[in-house]
């Protein structure tokens, strides 16, 4: 599953995680950890929607 | 300000476009602060043109102390310029910034390293100075990434980054929320939900004095300003009644539009009209957010619509317009071709009600168009 950023257009792809900041690939997104924010936006989670 | 909290910015009357296109009449402040406390602090630098007046004011404040900390809410290059000169004058100062922060300080000052003097901080971290605490508040897409507000504990004061921010130097003699809701619509306006994020933080902290970045500090009556802003991110029209803008190549359009202007008056509407070939098309932008209606008169040009007013469309539709009720009159002397550009602009905003009923012109107003205005003027309020 994929997940957009409403703000600016940042997907979050299941599969590749964002390792990055201390997701690894392959994180549900209901796992993400709630204080992450987009990497580059830096929005929270609740202002993804669903691909 | 007080004997621990100094302003140092400078008032800039001299630059004609700020950010490249807002005119500004009466200027523009780059505000930025000092805190004397066991440490001292700087809170943001400025623009480079008030580089020389700023390092002065700086120097005054200083006298012999050097400064420990420099905060950086914002990297816009009205605020950051001066990172790289204030470092050098001060080599053992630290930089305070989130982790944004430091990745653009990085593209925008390529020749010079911070790595040893950044302070990399992150949401409620808080930083001892003496007497006074600073506790950091991430403001993501207020209305850039790194954007972070400061909150100072023992005087209650939000360094509040470029919200709160007005266009006009500080000397200028005008009402606040004129320029304010001009800056804020034109400025942040896309931002609306980002802000409300950034209001309720605030509400859980005592506030009794905001520094913006721009225009003055505010200190007294602080629900005035919070309320307009709350209104102002929330989409919520601010007064009710009609904005009519107006794009007209020969002046007939522009007739319609005074003579709706003149219907609604009549009828004791709140009514704004703007003229957006002439006019400033970001005031046009402000009064379109401020109003509950908005009816947008133009001529047809080329096949679609005359490009004043598609200029106008497209900064709507860039500031998520939304929420308000819309009419349109299109005027075209044989295929009139404005009002399916307009509509393909506005139908796809959130929550517009559009009037049914629009008015399409042939050249001048008809007997039949003039009806067709009165029945506007009633159906709009």
């Amino acid at each position: 599953m994929k997940y957009i950023c409403d703000v600016c257009g940042y997907i979050y792809d299941e599969e590749l995680g964002d390792p990055d900041n201390g997701v690894a690939p392959g994180t549900k997104w209901e796992d993400v950890p709630e204080e992450w924010v987009c990497p580059l936006c830096m929005v929270g989670k609740e202002q993804f929607s669903q691909q | 300000m007080n004997d621990a909290i100094k302003y140092v910015g400078v008032n800039d009357r001299a630059l004609d476009l700020f950010e490249g296109q807002y005119i500004i009449p009466n200027g523009i402040s780059y505000n930025s602060y000092i805190i004397l406390d066991d440490k001292v602090v700087i809170m943001d630098t400025v623009d480079k043109r008030a580089k020389d007046e700023w390092l002065k004011n700086v120097k005054e404040v200083l006298k012999e102390r050097q400064p420990d900390y420099l905060v950086v809410s914002h990297m816009e290059p009205d605020h950051c310029s001066n990172i790289k000169t204030i470092c050098e004058l001060y080599p053992e100062m630290k930089i305070i910034g989130n982790v944004k922060t430091f990745t653009m300080m990085k593209q925008f000052f390529r020749d010079f390293s911070f790595e040893d003097r950044q302070i990399v901080v992150k949401e409620n971290d808080t930083l001892q100075l003496g007497h006074h605490t600073l506790r950091f508040i991430m403001a993501p897409m207020v209305h850039w990434p790194e954007v972070m507000v400061t909150h100072e504990e023992s005087e209650k004061i939000l360094f509040s980054a470029d919200a709160f921010g007005k266009f006009g130097a500080l000397d200028a003699d005008e009402d606040w929320a004129c320029e304010a809701r001009r800056y804020y619509f034109n400025i942040v306006g896309k931002y609306g939900l980002q802000v409300q994020a950034l209001l309720k933080k605030a509400s859980t902290l005592d506030i009794k004095m905001i520094c913006p970045l721009h225009g003055p500090i505010l200190k007294d009556n602080l629900s005035y300003y919070i309320d307009k802003y709350n209104i102002w991110s929330s989409y919520q029209y601010e007064d009710r009644g009609v904005f009519i803008a107006y794009a007209s190549i020969h002046g007939n359009s522009e007739y319609a539009a005074q003579e709706l202007a003149k219907l609604l008056k009549d009828k004791g509407v709140k009514v704004a009209i703007s003229d957006l070939s002439r006019e400033d098309q970001a005031e046009a932008v402000e009064d379109a957010f401020r109003y509950s209606h908005l009816v947008l008169v133009a001529s047809s040009y080329d096949g679609g619509v005359f490009t004043p007013m598609e200029e106008f469309l497209a900064h709507l539709k860039a500031k998520n317009y939304q929420n308000r009720t819309v009419a349109f009159i299109e005027n075209g002397s044989w295929a009139p071709s404005a009002l399916k550009t307009m509509k393909a602009f506005i139908e796809p905003l959130k929550n517009i009600t559009i009037i049914d009923k629009s008015i399409t012109i042939r050249s001048t107003l008809s007997d039949e168009n003039k009806e067709e205005l009165k029945e506007l003027a009633e159906t709009l309020l």
